[in-house]
């Protein structure tokens, strides 16, 4: 029984190939699924963020380019100089006076469907630069999708949260033309982080001391395991 | 090793009174010269007459012997909320410049008032061709005019802002002057005040000759560009491929961190000049905290020194592999960038285990350090320093050693040491062209001058030489911290200084005397007494100097950031002319720069 779970499509084996009758060749091989679910699947796991940095948020945002966190991962490795080629703009960074038009015309340039992760923050909502040169908040002019807190966000809480909005990519449902049946999109209601979260944290009771060390090891498996301190093998 | 309290050698005192002397043998007579001011920093600080200026700007510049060369800095403070005057002939506004003589490794600051009336002094971008930019940044934050200025317009502001952000009477924050909004008629307004328009800037469109008659394209990159490495635009003027000129166009990262100053304590503004260079943390605050105390009187102990010079460092460290990584890739080679980010991680892991924070650490206090180090640290730093070295060999093969690399960098964007001085470049910038000039070294702050370290250099100044700069650098801090980590003295990581913040735990319950001082220092902020003080460390793109004003409160008055990529940025142009567009990334690559940096 195959059925779309939390945007995944559960419960299908694909096989390669295929031996046997018919009816079990066509079994492993094909699959149905309404073509919206599967568009749908795809947008969430190809989502290509816009090559735009803003400030120090930009640097956490590359770094989870990079092979320790690879965001390749996911799927949105893919980073585009073009708006018109992208699909979600990280808006990284404090949002100036002088650059807020820049980022509503690469926005507009951005081709539908278009998400936006507000990054940090600065762009939230000014953060600690309330100044006259900054603009408190990227929402002021952009519609914002998934606002990431932190300053900067390490990249594992960029990756966090483009789970998020894969999940929520992946359980939107969008027009297949516009000739036939609604046209609307249907957006599901993304529950808030910060309830979600509560029980977990106001449960918790027992923190580490700071001077536990953080494992470094489980950052990168080329950090671990080198008691001597030498590199497991050269480039 | 007990490195001895942050103060410059006494030699300098002696050097000054020779300086201030002649000057006043050159200009007192003629009542050029109407003060001499004792400043904290020892700097001589002298006040000329407006209508003077030229002439003696002109006299040390060139006629003194052992000259100054180097115009390294050029501000305005807004006077007219001064409480403290010092007997000093302060009008509505103060210019200072800050020059620099590397034959004598001495500043000079030469100060001019001016009353409300008259706005406005004679330009020097003949003297110096960096005062373009600091005289644009001036009259963009001050509305004081520069009479013979070519371009004088607004630098960092967008060209439709109306008042000048760092009088005093300007708003600070965004909150007080009501919602951002951006309807369609702004948008349009604004996307047209960023249209460039070659008349604007003196460049003809055209090219007319008796040989040859065409068109010239005028091509722009960015502010939203993968190879400007943030929000910088450049429009290049373009004869076929080869560069005629660039017009650098800054300020879509202006956080106007210079008025945050001014209503942030003496203590929270530490963690906003982490964000001034966001790629070298604590480098950011080695110089503004040196300053505090300065202004504080307080001694820094010798744990608390070698802690800032290791975590110094190990940012100097990372910066150094985000550039190294990010210009292989300017100029192609997308690998290597993969393999930089993975030690700058490992070093951003022992950063975290010391200080909590990855990129923005927050971590030195005025008086020392925040806390102490962590038990176990030693091993970290120890693993991290017997690993790496084998990398940079690699990264030698891997990059250096690479002959696509070579040809794109070998002889492009060469720089002379005449113009590096004369632009104002410093660090490795500088020492790409040849001179071997390190803060660190020649006026060695914070303990540097117990360690054993060189200071690259290369002779070309091209952009494979900045390179080589960058690369040898990685090798010489690997060495600084290995010492640091041999003979990390013990002690307390804070001075006992009352004005030190925030003060030992353990020494605030001693009596209402303490614990007074306790609430004040942590609640309303440490005052600091009436002066000024200005400190330039040696951070990882060049010479970040932090010039404070103190009016005897527990806010600074006027804070000058200083930074090496404002002055770098202003040199592409000279650096670019004549090359191809394509060497133009290989240029900005091999600049140092970081967009927070330029526009603070």
């Amino acid at each position: 029984m195959t059925e779309w779970r939390n945007g995944r499509l559960e419960g299908v084996r694909v096989t390669e190939g295929g031996d046997g009758p018919l009816s079990t060749v066509i079994g492993q091989s094909v699959l149905f699924a309404k073509l919206q679910d599967l568009l749908a699947w795809g947008r969430k796991n190809s989502l290509w963020p816009l090559n735009f940095g803003l400030s120090c948020c930009f640097v956490e945002m590359a770094t989870s380019f990079t092979s320790v966190y690879d965001v390749a991962r996911f799927g949105a490795e893919v980073a585009r100089g073009s708006p018109r080629q992208a699909d979600v703009l990280v808006v990284s960074g404090t949002v100036f006076l002088k650059v807020a038009p820049v980022i509503k015309q690469l926005y507009e340039q951005m081709l539908e469907p278009r998400w936006v992760i507000s990054m940090g923050s600065c762009s939230n909502s000014g953060g600690m630069f309330d100044a006259y040169s900054v603009v408190q908040g990227v929402d002021k002019f952009i519609p914002v999708d998934v606002y990431m807190p932190g300053c900067p966000p390490p990249p594992h809480a960029f990756m966090e949260c483009l789970l998020l909005l894969q999940s929520m990519v992946g359980s939107e449902r969008r027009p297949l033309s516009v000739h036939f049946g609604p046209q609307d999109v249907q957006r599901p209601i993304m529950p808030s982080m910060r309830d979600a979260k509560r029980a977990e944290r106001m449960g918790q009771r027992e923190y580490p001391s700071i001077d536990v060390l953080p494992r470094t090891d489980l950052l990168s498996p080329h950090f671990a395991g080198q008691p001597d301190g030498r590199p497991k093998g050269k480039l | 090793m007990t490195p001895r309290a942050s103060t410059f050698s006494d030699a300098s005192i002696g050097e000054q009174t020779g300086l201030v002397s002649e000057l006043v043998a050159h200009c007192g007579s003629d009542g050029a010269l109407i003060a001499v001011q004792s400043t904290k920093d020892g700097i001589p600080t002298v006040w000329i007459k407006r209508q003077h200026l030229r002439d003696v700007l002109r006299y040390v510049k060139s006629e003194l012997p052992r000259p100054f060369p180097m115009l390294f800095d050029l501000s305005a403070t807004d006077e007219r909320l001064r409480r403290n005057h010092d007997g000093l002939p302060i009008g509505t506004f103060t210019v200072f410049y800050h020059l620099f003589s590397f034959d004598r490794n001495q500043s000079l600051r030469i100060k001019v008032a001016l009353d409300g009336e008259s706005l406005s002094l004679p330009s020097s971008i003949d003297l110096w061709p960096n005062a373009d930019w600091y005289e644009r940044e001036i009259f963009d934050m001050f509305g004081i005019r520069f009479e013979g200025h070519p371009f004088l317009r607004r630098l960092l502001m967008p060209s439709w802002w109306e008042g000048y952000p760092l009088r005093k009477d300007h708003p600070s924050r965004a909150t007080e002057v009501g919602l951002f909004q951006l309807p369609p008629d702004k948008l349009v307004m604004a996307q047209d005040a960023l249209q460039f328009k070659p008349e604007e800037w003196g460049l003809p469109r055209t090219y007319h000759d008796r040989d040859s008659d065409f068109d010239y394209m005028f091509i722009n990159l960015g502010p939203a560009h993968t190879g400007t490495h943030g929000v910088l635009r450049l429009v290049a003027q373009l004869a076929g491929e080869e560069i005629v000129n660039i017009v650098p166009d800054i300020g879509f990262h202006h956080r106007s961190q210079e008025k945050i100053a001014e209503r942030q304590t003496w203590h929270t503004f530490i963690p906003y000049t982490d964000r001034i260079d966001y790629l070298q943390g604590v480098l950011n605050e080695m110089p503004y905290c040196l300053a505090v105390e300065r202004l504080a009187g307080i001694t820094v102990p010798p744990r608390a020194q070698v802690i800032r010079v290791m975590m110094s460092e190990f940012y100097r460290i990372a910066s150094h592999l985000v550039w190294y990584g990010t210009f292989a890739a300017d100029v192609g080679a997308l690998s290597p960038v993969f393999y930089m980010f993975n030690d700058r991680e490992r070093i951003l892991s022992i950063v975290e285990a010391v200080c909590g924070g990855r990129m923005h650490p927050n971590w030195f206090r005025i008086g020392g350090v925040a806390r102490d180090l962590p038990i176990g640290w030693d091993q970290l730093v120890r693993q991290f320093i017997d690993w790496f070295p084998e990398r940079l060999d690699d990264y030698e093969r891997l990059v250096m050693d690479n002959p696509i690399l070579k040809q794109r960098t070998v002889g492009i964007g060469v720089l002379s040491l005449e113009d590096a001085i004369a632009w104002g470049a410093t660090g490795p910038m500088l020492r790409a062209c040849g001179l071997p000039w390190d803060l660190r070294k020649v006026r060695p702050y914070s303990g540097y001058e117990q360690f054993d370290f060189e200071v690259p250099t290369a002779s070309n100044g091209d952009c494979y030489d900045r390179a080589v700069v960058h690369m040898l650098e990685l090798r010489q801090s690997l060495r600084i911290i290995r010492q640091c980590l041999d003979s990390m003295p013990s002690g307390p990581y804070t001075s006992l200084h009352p004005l030190a913040t925030p003060p030992l735990k353990q020494h605030t319950m001693q009596d209402i005397e303490t614990l007074i001082n306790h609430f004040v220092g942590v609640s309303w902020g440490p005052v600091l007494p009436p002066g000024e003080a200005e400190v330039s460390t040696e951070s990882s793109k060049g010479q970040t100097s932090y010039y404070l004003t103190s009016d005897g409160s527990q806010f600074s008055y006027r804070t000058r950031i200083r930074t090496p990529s404002f002055a770098h940025i202003q040199m592409v142009p000279l650096m670019a002319k004549g090359e191809l567009l394509s060497d133009l990334l290989a240029v900005l690559g091999s600049v140092d720069y970081v967009l927070s940096d330029v526009d603070r």
